[in-house]
């Protein structure tokens, strides 16, 4: 079989106008349309979601700090005199902790190749007052993103389903009679069959 | 190995800088850093989470059947919304894992047909019929709870991907728990017949449960390295401890009675104390020979051939729009 692999697209979900971007994970599909279709399924049955966007994995280039100081040289590349600048966005992670997201999206740099990108994201102060462990950098022309008339279609639904969420059954009750009724009952009591 | 292409050829003990890599590898993981895809990892921690990756995922996606089978006959339309909703949860559960092992080298198509082909492992647990409704909300309670158990563990896990699709799940799989342990806390108190069929389900799925933390420790030869390498951070007998310690209560508490007539409370230890599980029974399953192994694959290749128009329509729309270059 040769129908389900398609190619791999990264997902960036904002949850609330003011917050950045985050990368969720990945979905397959066989064009970037279909990505953020595949993209609202997976990575959207809950809230808050306010827009997404998807890129071609191949176009997101990944660096660790652990990459980047075993390859001191990472950043020599010949690049093309007439190479055009354009604009890549950069996400970074700068913690280890327990997290379902791999980087935020920290802002934009312009520079003509990933690598030239990365060099100017790190001259950043700003973004690098910590360490970073991971960085992402996305030529801002491989996203495709959901437009403000989707998201009734597309992140509306998930918001009136609260038994999606556990704090739905926090009604559940165990009766206090219950608790009189059973407290002695031996764990294999009269009604094990 | 699961994969049936080679995994990238690096992170072998006779690579000459093997031992100093590793002694890198081992210091970042003690530091609590998390091993990403583009990191060197040894090929024998990459090859033992595929395996634990995959089978994980298939699990997911194998569970849907289990509880797919009662969406059309759910009581009241609440519970068929809480249920669907539930079903479609354990799809993207299998999606996030796929994709997790898809950062190691192999690719979600042929672990997909590993599994058709039914040549991939998937928990056991899926492999017992559903018999009645209540069988539904005894799932969410104690299926879904036991699996919370081994999620939470897997999400300290030292590969990123991995850790991060586990807590994902963890924050959907709390819904899954929550639900069932209503349904069931319900049955509990309501009619005789209710009583009886939450007490029937809970006397049929309480083994397969405890099975599902897997063999005993002595007879886990993956343990310790999973161990090493802050893959697994509890072992399977300590993680089916804490459950049996957290759930009996619970069940005794609303009056259902656990079937296993040598369970014992012990004072000195502060555990329950369950009686021997028989592991010829979980083995028979493993191997293919469970009440709904058949079946339960059978399923799942007629879904992926019902399902192939969809992808052929998707792929024509794709070539389409490319050819009219919109
Ligand atoms: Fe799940
Ligand atoms: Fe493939
Ligand atoms: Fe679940």
């Amino acid at each position: 079989m040769n129908d389900t692999q398609w190619p791999r697209y990264e997902v960036f979900k904002q949850d609330k106008p003011h917050k950045p971007h985050e990368a969720v994970g990945t979905v397959h599909a066989p064009d970037p349309e279909m990505a953020l279709q595949n993209a609202r399924d997976v990575y959207v049955r809950r809230p808050d979601c306010h827009s997404l966007w998807v890129a071609p994995e191949d176009a997101v280039f990944k660096m660790t700090a652990y990459e980047l100081e075993q390859d001191p040289n990472w950043h020599v590349e010949t690049i093309p005199e007439d190479a055009p600048e354009q604009t890549y966005l950069v996400f970074t992670r700068q913690h280890h902790r327990r997290s379902m997201v791999a980087a935020s999206h920290v802002g934009e740099v312009q520079a003509r190749t990933p690598r030239e990108a990365l060099r100017r994201a790190m001259e950043q102060a700003a973004w690098t007052s910590k360490p970073v462990y991971l960085w992402w950098i996305v030529p801002q022309a491989a996203i495709t993103a959901s437009q403000e008339e989707d998201a009734p279609s597309m992140f509306a639904p998930a918001q009136d389903k609260t038994y999606r969420d556990q704090s739905y059954y926090k009604g559940i009750l165990f009766g206090k009679h219950l608790q009189k009724k059973h407290a002695k009952s031996s764990p294999t009591g009269k009604k094990a069959s | 190995m699961n994969a049936t292409r080679p995994l990238p050829n690096v992170g072998m003990p006779d690579d000459p800088d093997y031992e100093e890599k590793l002694a890198q590898f081992e210091a970042r993981i003690a530091r609590g850093e998390k091993i990403e895809p583009g990191d060197w990892m040894p090929y024998e921690y990459r090859r033992q989470l595929i395996r634990m990756i995959s089978q994980h995922a298939h699990s997911e996606v194998v569970g849907m059947l289990p509880e797919g089978a009662w969406i059309t006959r759910a009581p009241t339309l609440r519970r068929k919304l809480i249920l669907i909703a539930k079903v479609q949860d354990e799809a993207g559960h299998g999606q996030y894992l796929y994709h997790a092992a898809e950062s190691l080298g192999v690719d979600r198509e042929e672990l997909i047909d590993l599994l058709l082909a039914g040549k991939a492992k998937y928990s056991s647990v899926f492999n017992y019929p559903t018999l009645t409704w209540a069988d539904i909300g005894m799932i969410g309670w104690l299926v879904d709870g036991a699996a919370i158990k081994n999620q939470t563990m897997l999400a300290h896990c030292s590969y990123g991907p991995y850790s991060r699709a586990m807590v994902r799940i963890c924050a959907e799989e709390t819904f899954h728990y929550k639900q069932g342990k209503e349904m069931i806390t319900l049955y509990a108190q309501g009619t005789p017949e209710q009583q009886r069929m939450a007490q029937d389900a809970l006397n049929r799925w309480w083994w397969p449960a405890l099975m599902m933390f897997g063999p005993h420790d002595t007879d886990s030869p993956n343990t310790p390295v999973l161990m090493r390498w802050g893959i697994k951070t509890k072992s399977n007998d300590t993680l089916r401890q804490e459950f049996i310690d957290e759930i009996v209560p619970e069940f005794l508490e609303i009056g259902l009675a656990i079937p296993d007539p040598e369970l014992r409370w012990d004072e000195e230890s502060g555990h329950w104390i369950s009686g021997p599980i028989d592991w010829d029974e979980f083995w028979r399953v493993v191997r293919g020979n469970g009440p709904m192994n058949r079946a339960r694959m059978a399923a799942r290749r007629q879904a992926h051939e019902e399902g192939r128009w969809v992808r052929e329509a998707m792929v024509a729309y794709a070539n389409r729009r490319m050819a009219v270059g919109s």
